[in-house]
């Protein structure tokens, strides 16, 4: 057992709610994808990675230290939880400032550290002004500086692309990929399998609380192509925007949930991600979200799990 | 061929102690509560009312019958004052109310949880961030009655000073009562106009209908079941006033017997805290 993180046999629930399932995997050195639909119980094992839950059976390790109740541990991880964070009064600056003194930072030295970790994650600009104002892209940059800001061992993040605009996305997938080449560790989650594709080969599926399968992403991925995938993208006109998307050949349907919404699915999702920002810069037309719902990826775990 | 991975070097920076850290959370939520005008009103005009209000009886009780005025015992009327039962229990209910809701509906007390701090020193800091308020409207007022009355020598400074020594115990005992009460209601929710509700349920819901049962049924037992009658017995009996109908050992029993009962459930139901989101 040398791996970053060790699971063995974790278990936990909520009450009659089964959270992990006796889950077991080893997660190495650099990136690691934890790849599953909502509910799967991702954020249940990053809750007890950082400590906040204790497991109800089993083992699991952190750096090669029980996460429970321990403290110093805490110093050496970044958590960028899946949720909104903290108070919308709070500038970005702020926000980043207030974590790092909880890490026992002086003033001055979490003020100089914050401007530099917003900096990396592109939010200089935005930095002095309220969350609350920010996209929803802009705060998951806020949270993965955060993250950063203490410069830890390992990042933890959950779910850091939803809601991220594409520009917002590269940014984050930039950061992650920069911290792992710096010697990091980064475990992410995401139920969007060709997000995680683009920075590691690394992955582990979780499915029901399980782990299904861990290893190299690419065995999965004529399974998942076999199922069209959806895209949920936030933008103020919806009927442009399918119109110019219309001309790849590989998009099986539109769907407009709301008046501003849009949702395409496509046979070739990595096609459609490569393709979409320069659609979207020539027609000039504002996409202020991008969102994979993980119908097509539950289709996958159904057909793995039987 | 051979690959060397780079090594990761992490910054280390001394870790401040915990004080320094949990005064973090402490200016966070300082600050979000001068953020708003509610609470600024509320705290403003609480302790002003029942600063104003006690030195205002402080002059009044010179028209008493010689003996009855100014002495010691004076001080169990500003006391008892009806206002610090109306500003504790607002105060409670628009600041204290949603220090943990907020934190839980928001999810940041999870964010603040991945930090080097525990249950504990969240719980603490939260406290630290009630108490002081509480304590302008339940402690302050006291202390500046008899400041003004060893002034003006209306007293002595001695009597003065034991009434302030008197009014830091009392007042703070019911600072921590409502301290604890109030932060225990917030832990229980999402919501913090619930846990408000709650501070006022406690206070008037259990103070006046426990006055008119005892009053009917001729038996001052029931008054042992409000905190603020609790507190009258025991302000009462420690500024030497006559008594408030209860023993005031059973009611420093019950007050702080509640305290510490509401704190440590507070600090199991913040470790049992789950949110389930995948």
């Amino acid at each position: 057992m040398n791996g970053v993180v060790e699971a063995a046999g974790v278990s936990k629930w909520y009450g009659e709610v089964l959270g992990l399932n006796a889950f077991t995997a080893s997660f190495g050195q650099g990136i690691t994808g934890l790849v599953g639909p909502n509910g799967a119980g991702k954020s249940t094992l990053f809750k007890l990675l950082i400590g906040q839950l204790r497991s109800d059976q089993g083992n699991i390790t952190l750096l090669g230290e029980n996460p429970w109740n321990n403290v110093p541990l805490k110093r050496r991880l970044g958590y960028c939880p899946e949720q909104n964070q903290l108070y919308g009064w709070l500038t970005g600056q702020q926000f980043v400032e207030v974590l790092l003194r909880l890490d026992g930072m002086p003033a001055a030295k979490a003020r100089v550290e914050a401007t530099a970790a917003l900096k990396v994650v592109g939010l200089s600009n935005a930095a002095h002004r309220p969350t609350r104002g920010y996209s929803r892209g802009m705060r998951q940059r806020a949270k993965l500086a955060q993250a950063l800001a203490h410069h830890p061992e390992i990042l933890i993040l959950d779910e850091p692309l939803s809601g991220a605009d594409p520009a917002g996305r590269v940014h984050i997938l930039r950061t992650i990929s920069d911290f792992a080449r710096d010697g990091g560790h980064v475990l992410m989650s995401t139920h969007v399998l060709y997000e995680i594709e683009r920075i590691t080969n690394n992955i582990v599926l979780i499915h029901n609380g399980k782990a299904i399968a861990a290893g190299n992403i690419h065995a999965i991925r004529a399974l998942i192509d076999e199922h069209p995938h959806a895209v949920r993208i936030d933008t103020a006109k919806p009927r442009q925007l399918a119109q110019a998307l219309a001309r790849m050949d590989h998009v099986v349907s539109f769907e407009f949930p709301a008046s501003d919404t849009l949702v395409v699915r496509t046979r070739q999702p990595d096609a459609f991600y490569r393709e979409l920002p320069q659609i979207v810069s020539d027609t000039k037309l504002e996409v202020h979200g991008l969102e994979s719902p993980d119908d097509s990826l539950d289709a996958v775990f159904r057909y793995l799990v039987g | 061929m051979s690959i060397t991975l780079p090594t990761y070097s992490r910054l280390e920076i001394p870790l401040l102690g915990r004080r320094e850290r949990l005064w973090a959370i402490i200016a966070t939520g300082l600050r979000q509560g001068v953020r708003r005008p509610a609470a600024i009103a509320i705290t403003v005009l609480g302790a002003a009312f029942t600063t104003i209000t006690s030195i205002i009886l402080l002059f009044l009780s010179f028209l008493l019958p010689a003996g009855q005025g100014t002495g010691l015992s004076f001080f169990a009327v500003p006391a008892s004052n009806p206002f610090v039962l109306f500003f504790v229990s607002a105060m409670a209910a628009v600041i204290g109310s949603g220090l943990i809701a907020d934190d839980i509906q928001s999810m940041a007390f999870t964010l603040y949880l991945s930090r080097p701090i525990t249950q504990l020193d969240y719980l603490l800091a939260k406290a630290a961030i009630l108490a002081p308020l509480v304590a302008l409207v339940t402690i302050l007022p006291l202390l500046l009655t008899a400041l003004v009355a060893a002034f003006l020598g209306l007293l002595s400074w001695t009597i003065a000073l034991e009434a302030m020594g008197i009014s830091l115990v009392i007042g703070g005992l019911l600072t921590l009562f409502y301290t604890a009460v109030t932060l225990f209601l917030s832990s229980l929710t999402r919501r913090k106009g619930i846990a408000a509700a709650g501070v006022f349920a406690v206070n008037f819901g259990l103070t006046i209908p426990a006055g008119i049962l005892a009053e009917s049924i001729q038996n001052p037992s029931i008054l042992y079941l409000s905190p603020w009658n609790d507190y009258l017995a025991i302000a009462n009996a420690a500024f030497g006033a006559s008594g408030a109908g209860i023993d005031w050992p059973v009611a420093l029993a019950i007050l702080l017997g509640v305290t510490v009962l509401a704190a440590l459930v507070t600090y199991v139901r913040m470790k049992a805290v789950e949110v389930i989101t995948g």
